[in-house]
């Protein structure tokens, strides 16, 4: 085993977080909320972040999904929430499985409906020979992509289709909102939208396992994510402790506290631990060993960023409370960590099955 | 010994059962249940519905306007109301000033001022802790210097408070201040009741983790106090504000809101479908996982009943920090496990939803909507009112003699 960074990779993360640096700091993040900045974008792209892991042969610059480590966990540092994960790893490895090309666009993954949680498996959106009925919602930044992919049944065969439905299209309507943890996401009502052959990216078992593929790679780069931003909560309230005095000292000084710290060192570790196992998963060629060791990855990720934000705020006293801190903003994107792609109780089922 | 209740003390419960039930405005009740923001009028509302029936101060003895129940009486009436779907009485005037006053106040004081508490005619806030004493409170600076003048002369109050809950409808603080820099810090503070009506008073909100705005900055400059309104003697603020904080810990472990929440976290988890499409109230791990915490509040409520019968009307002691560290982690899981049964829906959130005349709810309705903010609020229980780790440092000292 080699746990050391390529030259390439290492020179990517570095300059990686001075781009996060700079441009991502809470003030800027802020002002965004939510929305795209084109100029922060293109930075992301001309890093090469946006193409990383698409096949050379579809425009991307082909790096193994090693290579998603450190360029997610820079990117949790920063709580960058532009739609990396949503267009970057998780539509353009849906659309990649299935053999097409990606391309420059924004794009995002419509998977769930309402009312049915997590499930996969598409029941309200119906594709009645190429037209489109139904709904999606929780579409990651859906709003701002430019095409969404989309799973549907198809009423006659009963088969899972995976579409790639331009957001132009007649009969589409999006209605954006904004998320707990500052990022957005989106409804989206298809009324007979009307799609070409070539919207038809896959069927059947390829449509199934494309966007599996696209789920784990999303939780993959959403694992490597929370750990960087475990770390660096980790800084922050250190900082804090080390400046904050009571009782004539700073509160680093105070043994309890400084064991609480240690334990989010822990946490923090086994948490990053999991990002590099998430990750190799990726590299598993065993369908069943790879959901397995996605499904490992993301309940600790969840587990451990749930604790150390919660260890975060409390150490923070009231001010971890406020909204004037940055603290609060890496607390809920670490508890929207749960949230997404699969709660615990989702991972434990899959480890049973997968047992 | 007896463990069960007596038959007096069912007829009580069934009785305020029966009141609230047919006296809470449903239109507060919906709010409460639906974790939507309550405001001013809510509270005062339901306080005044209270008082019309003499139940207007619970906690009180009969000599100043109380129902005089004893502890027993007072926690089933806490948690009937609070399981009803009821707000939560101002804690302020009734379990925080008004019994300090009881103790120490003067007859002026609790002649005018008791009774005004029970009907919110005055809506009181805290000015305990400052921007750099949260935990470390005696360090606090906020400075009282007396100046002559007709009736014995005034205080000049000059300083900063912050966390003050619901000042932004306050007329009145009670406040701790230094009136003596000169002796050791404990020693040199007073407690003042301040009038919120006055130039110099300045309140600014503070957004919280979910977008609230319910606690605020409060600057005092050259605001005037009488000098006959300090509570008790000069120097002896410290104490009455240990009195006060004793007092807020019991409350503080929140039996009725645990009820309440676990009442709202079942009724989610049965209305609510897992990606197989059956309800999570039928999923093992769900169920478990609800199990346990019906389990804590059953050992919470009988720490409750217990230390309430032990220490009857007397102040509560070191044991309070027992039922604040358990209280508010309970009060933070029913939290954290109504965000888990709302699930994905938890995601989508914005804090205009909070308020009931909300145009949209999210995607999951009402009640999904405030539970991702719900659990990053409830993260303050274990902060306010002395940390945990606080606490912890009571038990060592004062339970175990460390």
């Amino acid at each position: 085993m080699d746990f050391e960074y390529s030259e390439e990779q290492r020179m990517l993360a570095d300059s990686l977080r001075r781009l996060v640096a700079d441009n991502w700091s809470m003030a800027k993040r802020r002002a965004r909320q939510g929305g795209l900045d084109p100029a922060a974008w293109n930075a992301l792209a001309e890093l090469g972040v946006l193409g990383l892991t698409i096949d050379a042969a579809h425009g991307g610059f082909g790096e193994a999904p090693d290579s998603l480590l450190p360029v997610h966990l820079e990117l949790g540092r920063g709580l960058v929430d532009e739609p990396v994960i949503a267009s970057g790893v998780m539509s353009a490895t849906a659309i990649g499985a299935s053999g097409n090309a990606a391309g420059e666009a924004i794009l995002s993954l419509a998977y769930q409906e309402p009312g049915r949680r997590y499930a996969v498996e598409p029941e309200d959106c119906r594709l009645q020979g190429l037209v489109l009925d139904g709904s999606k919602h929780l579409v990651w930044h859906g709003a701002a992509a430019h095409a969404w992919i989309v799973s549907a049944r198809d009423a006659a065969s009963g088969e899972m289709a995976l579409l790639a439905v331009p957001a132009d299209a007649p009969g589409a309507s999006v209605a954006g909102t904004n998320t707990l943890d500052r990022s957005r996401c989106a409804r989206i009502d298809f009324k007979q939208v009307r799609l070409a052959p070539e919207h038809v990216l896959a069927r059947g078992e390829a449509a199934r396992a494309a966007l599996a593929l696209a789920l784990e790679w999303g939780t993959a780069a959403l694992c490597a994510h929370a750990a960087g931003a475990m770390a660096r909560l980790l800084d922050i309230t250190v900082d804090y402790l080390k400046t904050r005095k009571q009782f004539g000292q700073p509160l680093a000084a105070f043994q309890a506290l400084q064991h609480r710290m240690a334990e989010m060192v822990v946490a923090k570790e086994m948490a990053l631990s999991m990002a590099y196992v998430a990750v190799a998963a990726l590299g598993e060629n065993d369908a069943r060993a790879r959901r397995r060791m996605i499904a490992a990855a993301k309940l600790e990720t969840a587990r451990a960023g749930r604790f150390v934000s919660q260890c975060a705020v409390q150490l923070h006293g009231g001010m971890g409370m406020t909204d004037e801190l940055e603290v609060g903003d890496f607390f809920k994107r670490l508890t929207v960590v749960e949230l997404l792609f699969g709660d615990g109780t989702e991972q434990l089922a899959v480890l049973e099955e997968t047992a | 010994m007896q463990l069960t209740w007596t038959p007096e003390e069912s007829r009580f419960r069934d009785e305020v059962r029966a009141f609230v039930a047919a006296n809470l405005p449903a239109d507060i009740r919906d709010k409460v249940m639906r974790h939507q923001r309550l405001h001013r009028d809510d509270y005062i509302r339901w306080h005044r519905v209270l008082d019309e029936h003499g139940w207007g101060a619970p906690t009180w003895p009969r000599e100043f306007g109380g129902t005089g129940w004893n502890p027993i009486q007072r926690l089933v009436f806490e948690v009937e109301c609070f399981a009803a779907g009821a707000p939560r009485l101002l804690p302020f005037g009734l379990s925080m000033i008004g019994p300090v006053l009881m103790k120490y106040g003067s007859k002026k004081q609790q002649q005018e001022l008791l009774p005004r508490m029970i009907r919110v005619d005055d809506w009181w806030c805290q000015g305990y802790s400052e921007p750099g004493s949260g935990s470390d409170l005696a360090s606090l600076k906020t400075r009282a210097e007396k100046a002559s003048g007709p009736g014995g002369g005034h205080y000049v109050v000059n300083g900063q408070k912050t966390w003050t809950t619901l000042a932004q409808y306050a007329d009145h603080m009670f406040c701790l201040a230094r009136t003596d820099p000169s002796v050791k810090p404990q020693a040199g503070i007073s407690m003042l009741l301040i009038d919120m009506r006055q130039p110099g008073v300045t309140v600014r909100p503070i957004r919280t983790l979910d977008g609230g705005r319910d606690v605020n900055e409060v600057w005092l400059e050259n605001v005037k106090v009488p000098v006959e309104d300090i509570v008790g003697e000069e120097g002896k603020g410290w104490t009455y504000a240990k009195y006060l904080l004793g007092h807020e810990r019991i409350g503080i472990a929140g039996l009725g809101h645990c009820h309440r929440e676990l009442r709202i976290l079942k009724d989610l988890a049965a209305r609510t479908r897992g990606s197989n499409g059956r309800p999570l109230l039928d999923d093992a791990r769900m169920r478990d996982r609800i199990s346990r915490i019906e389990v804590d509040i059953m050992a919470l409520e009988m720490l409750l009943y217990r230390v309430a019968a032990a220490r009857g009307d007397a102040p509560p002691g070191p044991e309070a920090s027992v039922l604040k560290i358990r209280g508010s982690e309970i009060q933070q899981d029913l939290a954290m496990l109504q965000m888990e049964v709302a699930g994905p829906d938890a995601w989508p959130y914005d804090p205009d939803w909070m308020e009931a005349d909300a145009l949209f709810q999210g995607p999951g309705g009402e009640m999904t909507a405030p539970a991702g903010a719900g659990y990053a609020d409830m993260r303050k229980t274990s902060i306010y009112g002395g940390t945990t780790e606080v606490q912890k440092g009571i038990i060592a000292r004062m339970i175990l003699g460390l």
